[in-house]
């Protein structure tokens, strides 16, 4: 689904990944790693948003190295970035509403189905996603990019700021949301225990190069850790 | 009713309408989009000028010439735009300021096409008779309610939410699967188009075209007004310029009768209450006299 060959990317002239190859097919894939190691990094440069340095990246079996954001929007891309990942003065109702600018299915019922998914969403429905809390207002961000009815979803550290339980409840939705409509999801995350718990296959990160890329079933946990203390 | 609508009272409503147009046009460029213009008599008075040197420099028929003229501040716009849009704020008002500058200062020194200060000849109304300023006024009346009606309209449909999204974050809103630059530069040539257009419907209102009515005081109004009224809602426009300029240019110009030695003081008095005026509002009321309410968003 998608693939990286020797990506190299950064900020200005300064280079963060160092030659990345990866092969995300329709699973749930963790990247992990400790902070400053390059998972946001990675993120924006699959979604477009940074100025390749190298390499290739192709998605769906199309080359989308230089491919602006808001094509790879349209060809099935949805990205939660770390930060800035709502639109602070428009409504929740607005904030999801806008993820219906692809896709074809009717908005309201792409709308319905986030409501379902996080009903603490339906009394805020008109509240400025600005005035939410911070684990609501991650909800309006995952259900935004729901509603664009993505084939790979980009997620960036979904759950920072969230209490333990909505954490939680955000992973599980999270494994729901792959296994109901079978899209590929790539995960960001600094909790590796958490995110062990549903990603199909594991990456860490490491100062900008892949330290272990393998599945997540039966990994020796140990090794994972290991990737955080270089 | 005679007296009501007089030809000065004729006069001063079609500016009025003017102005209403142009903050309802800037609400949707700064308040809808986040686009910062500070060029608002640019685009106003290459409009009223495009259209006054076609009528009577090259004779084109009236709406051929008017067309014209709205094309031509389109093209400008579309440039100008496509320079400054994905630059930040404080550019956008510099450049905007400065091309406002570069018009108000063409038409004075381009002689051969604008007469300069001499003044190009008059304008006439688009339709003849008695009643041909009524008439003039009749349209004002039927654009303004349209670019209201739109403004309101925009506000609810999905291309309104992407501008009103590209102004709240415009980097994730270029996640959106659409292009945003292309967005902000269609709509912006656009409304900037319109207040060509109103531009060039203010030259048979003004009939006579100096180059002193291109000075920045047009923009400042505007947006003061705009300010005043609520930049975020399609109505704030309207209420801002009743509230500033058809008080201070239609009502008391108009009706009151003051002692003759106070006219020079007019003005003056007026610009010192516009910025009461305005200080007022963004200590107590920063979203302006209608708030923060923002138009209702679409209803599923
Ligand atoms: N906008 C930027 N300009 C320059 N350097 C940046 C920028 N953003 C990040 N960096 C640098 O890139 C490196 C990797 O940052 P990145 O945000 O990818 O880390 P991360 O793995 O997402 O960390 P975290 O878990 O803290 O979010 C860091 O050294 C950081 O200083
Ligand atoms: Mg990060």
């Amino acid at each position: 689904m998608l693939k990286l060959n020797a990506v190299s990317s950064g900020y200005g002239d300064v280079t963060i990944l160092k030659e990345i190859d990866l092969d995300v097919g329709g699973e749930v894939f963790a990247v992990l790693g400790s902070n400053g190691a390059g998972k946001s990094t990675l993120m924006k440069a699959v979604a477009g948003l940074l100025r390749s340095q190298g390499g290739t990246i192709s998605f769906e079996g199309r080359d989308v190295t230089r491919t602006a954001p808001n094509k790879l929007a349209e060809m099935g891309l949805a990205i939660v970035p770390q930060e800035g990942n709502i639109f602070p003065d428009l409504t929740v109702r607005e904030n999801l509403s806008l993820g219906a600018l692809v896709g074809t299915r009717p908005r309201k019922a792409r709308m319905d189905e986030v409501f379902d998914l996080f009903p603490d969403l339906v009394p805020r429905i008109d509240q400025k996603a600005g005035s939410l809390s911070g684990g609501e207002a991650q909800m309006v961000a995952v259900g935004r990019a729901l509603v664009q009815e993505p084939r790979l979803l980009l997620l960036d550290e979904p759950t920072t700021g969230l209490s333990p339980k909505y954490a939680s409840s955000l992973f599980r939705k999270i494994r729901e949301i792959h296994e109901q409509r079978r899209i590929g999801i790539l995960l960001a995350e600094q909790n590796a225990v958490k995110a062990l718990e549903i990603a199909d296959r594991v990456l860490v990160l490491s100062l900008g190069a892949i330290f272990l890329n393998e599945p997540a079933k039966g990994i020796d946990f140990d090794r994972v850790r290991a990737g955080y203390h270089i | 009713m005679i007296d009501l609508l007089s030809g000065y009272a004729i006069f001063s409503l079609s500016t009025v309408l003017v102005f209403v147009a142009l903050a309802t046009l800037l609400h949707l460029q700064f308040g809808l989009a986040g686009i910062v213009n500070f060029g608002v008599v640019g685009f106003w008075g290459l409009g009223m000028y495009a259209f006054g040197i076609l009528l009577l420099n090259f004779q084109l028929p009236y709406f051929v010439a008017l067309i014209l003229a709205v094309a031509i501040v389109a093209l400008v716009a579309f440039v100008l735009g496509w320079v400054v849009l994905d630059l930040d704020s404080q550019a956008q008002l510099v450049a905007t300021l400065a091309f406002a500058a570069v018009i108000a200062d063409l038409v004075t020194t381009e002689k051969w096409l604008t007469k300069g200060v001499v003044g190009l000849g008059t304008v006439p109304h688009p339709f003849g008779g008695a009643q041909s300023a009524l008439w003039l006024l009749l349209i004002l009346l039927v654009l303004t309610v349209g670019v209201i009606v739109y403004a309101r309209l925009l506000g609810r449909s999905p291309f309104g939410r992407l501008l009103a999204a590209i102004r709240d974050n415009e980097v994730l809103a270029r996640n959106l699967g659409k292009d945003t630059s292309r967005a902000k530069l269609i709509f912006f040539t656009l409304t900037s188009a319109g207040m060509g257009l109103f531009g060039a419907l203010s030259a048979p209102v003004r009939q006579f075209l100096t180059p002193d009515l291109l000075g920045p005081g047009v923009t400042f109004s505007v947006w003061i007004a705009l300010i005043v009224g609520g930049k975020r809602w399609p109505l704030g426009g309207l209420l801002g310029v009743l509230l500033t300029i058809f008080v201070f240019d239609f009502l008391i110009e108009t009706y009151l009768r003051v002692p003759s030695d106070w006219a020079q003081i007019i003005p003056i008095l007026k610009l010192m209450l516009y910025g009461v005026t305005l200080v007022l509002v963004l200590l107590f009321r920063p979203f302006g006299l209608l708030g923060d309410r923002r138009q209702p968003t679409s209803h599923l």
